[in-house]
């Protein structure tokens, strides 16, 4: 089940907060409420962190991660390098890179086995994507967004992209990332897809203003609960028809 | 984006006295209201034609807001256009603004002609009174459209408290006799809480509640009972139903009382449906027949059962209008609002035709084309043959798997509010660190440590290192110790060492003890001159003995300095100089001055005079120091008394008492 919240009054939870199938990482806010929620939804199975990036709150959109590795940006500072290292489990190498783009969430977007990258990422940074987080890497933009990492969000079982992906773009990125993927918007038409919401394996979070319409569609494509991809071309169509047109 | 029907936003309308008021004291506030019969008749005339102007201007203000916000007919939405009609009349609401309209040109054209006769005016008494006419005049205009101005406020209330009715969503539509049951199954889908009483026409106006299928918001509409009588013949309360039948594109449910209790016959209703059908066009309609706890469909008369199938063959018409099924059973359905038998089949039945209609409509647009992507799921096609699995911790799998509610944890939430609530309450950032021991977790660890970064010299191998480093300071330590025996037994102080350290620091603390004392005492010591100061005066005498106490031979320097004072021998004799050569020089021009120069000079006269810059003066270097001196003995006197020297900054006395007192500023009566 997808949850909706938000963090002090904006719904751009992805912004604020990490999550991936080894660990969650959430901006220390003014009270535990945003951190509760996370808490009580994952801390069984994977750690749920409190942390910040180069002294912000942002930390969604600086950083990028999966269940191998977690990558941070230059302006990360030592302590906070540390207590990343202290509290996220020993298998997921942190490593922090010179990159000139430090909005690292922004430009990459990665699952477990695939990253799509800003096209103007270094090399270097490249490659070490490829080594920490273990993963395929392909320079890619999104329905002419260059930020690919803003404009979709995808687990191992599905992915979203901008509303404006083409039918035809949407075919050739769900083979590369070899899962199902659906244009769409969060947060009542926002089409900022991972600034609006976070996603993993078994579970969905998105922000307060997310319609019931698109909730269905989040836990439709990301295989959340009992449902298939399939139920939104089925059983969904005519709803999404009546809404959109 | 369809305009937004909302008519809360309509301000006060304010009689027409109290527009008055309102006009005349803002004039009076904001307008100049000191005036003098002496002043130039322009001026006069200024002053009136500005009171008019203002007035008028604020008339104009105040009546344009209120014909502005009020809604044009001929602009809105059908629905509301008609439903304003039969609430209120439309002519005499276009009467209404219109005599608003009137009134505001009015009194444009009164305040224009009074302009110009005041233009004329020609002294302060007949500006006055054109003044006083033109306001009134205006006045009156208002006064007059007072009724209207009621009217327009007795409607504003009344429109704040309509439905807001969007009529552009997806919308049902409950309608059929009074006492059907309309207002319980409204209750019974949304949450209006629409009142429900036993008697016909409860519902007096439109109703509107909310309703959700399939994640889609649907609108739904009470609307009050109709009877079955000519068009022209029924009340307002009934054309409200009607308009709403007419304008919306709804979903219609006809509601159909089968057993009777509602006061009027199956024939009776039947009429109803058959001299409305033709409202039902192009809409999705359903018969719902409502109370079967009291009488079953299946059981009723024969000629009613008739006149029911009548109207479901006609219904059926409707649906095949828009494409539907002939053989479609769904048009026709039965409820019990008392026992909620069949309720949401009504709803779901009635939003899924709804839905189907409009999506078809939808599907013929060309807007379509723009979301088709919105309506495609990309499957991957296999690429390669890596195998991608998932990664869900087994933890997750198992809670999924049994159903058992899991005991409520303790969030940090809840520990938040035991300890003081949020911005009190500062949990620990290390509580959930994952480190190999749980006691180091709150250890705090410098940031830095003698100048380093300590996490510059944090390391995978940073025990090896350490371990290596350790062994080498041990070793190290070791050597240190044994040359450090070695030294220590060098080391001891023959007798006259260490008497003469002991003289040494003796010595030392009579320094300090004596600057000290000096130091307290500096703001009151008395200046003694050097001359008369024994202990500091400059003798050969003493120069020898300090020197010799410094152990030096001071011989030759007093020879020197004896020889110095008794100052430059004439003649040719350079004995007791050192430089002897120098007079040897034969490059060297015989000039007695320039002898006297390159000898090597003492500090003191060669810092005197310096070079004569051209210009400046001086005949040669000894006139100037002659002028130097001069000038510093004349200040001698001055600094030593520390009176104020023509150096310091001075501030003149500005207004001199004597040349400023006494006199008047047009230069008359002089005091001296």
């Amino acid at each position: 089940m997808a949850t909706r919240l938000q963090f002090e009054n904006s719904c751009e939870i992805g912004v604020f907060s990490k999550l991936t199938n080894a660990y969650c990482l959430v901006a220390i806010g003014g009270s535990e409420n945003f951190y509760s929620a996370f808490e009580s939804e994952l801390a069984d199975a994977i750690p749920v962190v409190k942390a910040s990036i180069g002294d912000t709150r942002m930390i969604g959109r600086l950083c990028v991660g999966n269940k191998n590795g977690l990558l941070l940006p230059h302006t990360t500072t030592d302590q906070e390098l540390q207590h990343l290292r202290n509290s996220i489990p020993d298998s997921v190498v942190v490593q922090r890179i010179d990159e000139r783009m430090n909005a690292l969430g922004n430009c990459i977007a990665c699952n477990d086995h695939v990253a799509l990258t800003h096209t103007d990422l270094d090399k270097e940074t490249e490659e070490l994507i490829a080594d920490v987080l273990g993963v395929e890497v392909f320079r890619q933009t999104i329905a002419g967004n260059i930020l690919v990492g803003s404009y979709c969000t995808f687990s191992n079982r599905g992915g979203m992209v901008h509303p404006h992906t083409s039918v035809e773009d949407l075919d050739e990125l769900s083979t590369l990332l070899q899962v199902p993927l659906v244009a769409g918007t969060i947060n009542r038409g926002s089409d900022v897809i991972a600034a609006g919401m976070i996603v993993n394996d078994w579970a969905a979070f998105c922000g307060l203003d997310t319609t019931a319409t698109e909730l269905s569609v989040i836990e439709n494509i990301f295989k959340l609960g009992d449902s298939h991809p399939t139920a939104i071309v089925d059983t969904m169509r005519k709803s999404l028809i009546d809404t959109y047109v | 984006m369809a305009a937004n029907y909302n008519f809360k936003k309509i301000t006060v309308v304010p009689s027409g006295k109290e527009i008055i008021d309102i006009i005349l004291s803002r004039t009076q506030r904001q307008t100049p209201t000191v005036v003098h019969k002496g002043y130039a008749i322009n001026r006069l005339k200024q002053f009136y034609m500005r009171k008019v102007k203002y007035t008028q201007t604020n008339f104009h203000e105040k009546l344009s807001a209120i014909i502005d916000e009020f809604p044009r007919l001929d602009d809105i939405h059908p629905f509301y256009a008609e439903l304003l009609h039969v609430l209120y009349d439309k002519d005499h609401f276009k009467l209404a603004l219109g005599q608003v309209n009137n009134a505001r040109n009015s009194i444009s054209k009164t305040a224009k002609h009074y302009l110009r006769l005041i233009k004329y005016g020609d002294s302060l008494y007949r500006c006055k009174s054109m003044k006083v006419a033109a306001l009134g005049c205006m006045c009156t205009y208002v006064k007059k459209i007072g009724p209207s101005l009621a009217y327009l406020e007795q409607i504003r209330q009344h429109m704040s408290r309509l439905p807001s009715i969007d009529p552009n969503t997806r919308t049902l539509l409950i309608c059929g006799f009074p006492n059907v049951g309309k207002s319980s199954f409204m209750n019974k889908i949304t949450r209006a809480d629409v009142d429900v009483q036993s008697y016909a026409f409860t519902t007096k106006s439109l109703f509107v509640g909310h309703t959700d299928y399939k994640y889609l918001r649907y609108q739904v509409i009470d609307t009050p009972g109709l009877l079955d009588r000519p068009f022209e013949g029924r009340n307002i309360i009934e054309m409200c139903s009607i308009t709403a039948l007419a304008h919306l594109r709804t979903a219609v449910l006809f509601f159909l009382d089968v057993s009777g209790s509602c006061g009027y016959t199956v024939a009776q209703q039947a009429a109803l449906f058959h001299s409305i059908k033709s409202l039902f066009m192009n809409k999705p309609l359903l018969i719902v027949c409502n109370k079967i706890d009291l009488q079953s469909l299946d059981k009723i008369p024969e000629d009613d059962h008739k006149l029911v199938m009548e109207m479901k063959s006609e219904a059926t018409k409707t649906l095949l209008g828009l494409g539907g099924d002939p053989n479609d059973d769904g048009v026709l359905l039965t409820m019990s609002t008392l026992t909620e038998d069949g309720v949401s089949a009504v709803k779901n039945a009635a939003c899924e035709r709804l839905l189907n209609q409009r999506v078809e409509v939808k599907m013929k647009s060309k807007k379509i084309n723009d979301c088709l992507n919105r309506f495609h799921v990309a499957m991957p096609k296999i690429r390669d043959n890596k195998e991608r699995p998932l990664c869900i911790p087994q933890s997750v799998l198992d809670s999924k798997n049994k159903d058992a509610p899991i005991e409520k944890k303790k969030l940090e939430r809840d520990l938040e509010e035991e300890n003081g609530g949020a911005g009190v309450y500062s949990a620990s950032l290390k509580k959930h660190y994952l480190l190999a021991d749980d006691l180091w977790k709150e250890d705090s660890i410098p940031e830095i440590l003698d100048g380093h970064n300590v996490y510059d010299f944090i390391d995978s191998d940073i025990l090896q290192r350490l371990e290596e480093l350790e062994k080498e300071e041990g070793l190290r330590l070791e050597a240190e110790a044994d040359d450090d025996d070695a030294e220590m037994d060098g080391v001891e102080l023959t007798a006259d060492e260490q008497k003469a350290l002991a003289e040494i620091r003796k010595k030392k603390s009579i320094l300090i003890h004596e600057h000290r004392i000096k130091k307290s005492t500096a703001e009151s010591r008395p200046i003694v001159p050097r001359k008369f100061d024994k202990d500091n005066k400059f003798t050969t005498n003493r120069m020898g003995r300090e020197l010799s106490k410094l152990g030096l031979d001071p011989s030759s320097a007093i020879e020197r300095a004896r020889s110095r004072s008794r100052g430059e021998k004439r003649g040719r004799s350079t004995t007791g100089r050192g430089d002897g050569v120098m007079d040897m020089d034969v490059d060297q021009p015989s000039n007695k001055k320039l002898r006297l120069r390159s000898r090597s000079r003492s500090v003191m006269s060669s810092k005197k005079g310096g070079e004569i810059v051209p210009g400046a003066g001086f005949r040669d270097v000894e006139q100037k120091n002659q002028a130097l001196k001069i000038a510093m003995k004349s200040n001698k006197q001055r600094n030593k008394n520390a009176r104020r020297g023509e150096a310091d900054r001075v501030i003149p006395t500005l207004r001199p008492k004597h040349l400023f007192s006494g006199k008047r500023s047009i230069g008359k009566t002089d005091r001296r």
